[in-house]
């Protein structure tokens, strides 16, 4: 699964750790789910995109492998 | 998002701390024959165990302390309980139970006799073991991968 959570990361201008704070988890949970070595939740991916204010579908996407 | 039941961070301390005295108390019960006098009970007669008619509890309180320590260092919180530390932790957890029972498949096949019964004691806590390592090891990565 691709995301596209960094870019996000970037037009909000947040770094990991205030994105961590907003959304109550670690810092390198950013860093994993970023790095696509961890796929958070429904619950958290909503989180995020109600935080970005972009639909789920907007920041994470199916590869083929998937 | 549903919590599974774990024990408070600072039990993971406590764990630590109680694990050295057990440690040691089921070390030298093991291998010195170390039993401490006052766990030397008497049984009552007419209980039907009268072949027990004294026992000593130094390895059943080493034991139970060991796998009371082991499991408040396995299963306490960490500092920023999310959720990828708890699917970090379950699969370390089921990594430990594969690697566990690998052992014990190799220890039957290798190990006999009295011998066995050794391996027996020691499988006791080879799954807590096995599960530490490896959750810190991968607590340990996660760390360095956010630097």
């Amino acid at each position: 699964m691709k995301n596209k959570i960094k870019v996000q990361r970037a037009i909000h201008n947040l770094t990991q750790d205030d994105l961590a704070k907003k959304i109550a988890v670690s810092r390198q949970t950013i860093n994993t789910m970023e790095s696509g070595k961890y796929v958070p939740s429904t619950a958290l991916a909503l989180k995020m995109a109600r935080l970005f204010g972009v639909p789920v579908e907007e920041l994470f996407e199916l590869e083929e492998t998937d | 998002m549903k919590q599974i039941k774990l024990f408070p961070h600072s039990f993971q301390r406590i764990g630590w701390i109680l694990l050295i005295p057990f440690l040691t108390l089921g070390i030298a019960n093991m291998f010195f024959e170390y039993n401490a006098s006052w766990l030397q009970f008497r049984i009552t007669k007419g209980n039907g165990l009268e072949f027990f008619s004294s026992h000593n509890f130094t390895d059943e309180l080493a034991a139970i302390g060991l796998i009371s320590s082991l499991s408040f260092i396995a299963f306490s919180k960490e500092k920023i309980e999310d959720e990828a530390i708890q699917f970090f932790r379950l699969e370390a957890l089921q990594w430990a139970v594969y690697a566990n029972y690998l052992v014990l498949i190799i220890s039957i096949l290798v190990v006999y006799g009295s011998t066995f019964f050794q391996v027996m004691t020691y499988n006791m806590f080879t799954v807590l073991i096995i599960f530490i390592l490896r959750f810190r090891y991968i607590l340990f990565q996660y760390n360095k991968a956010g630097i």
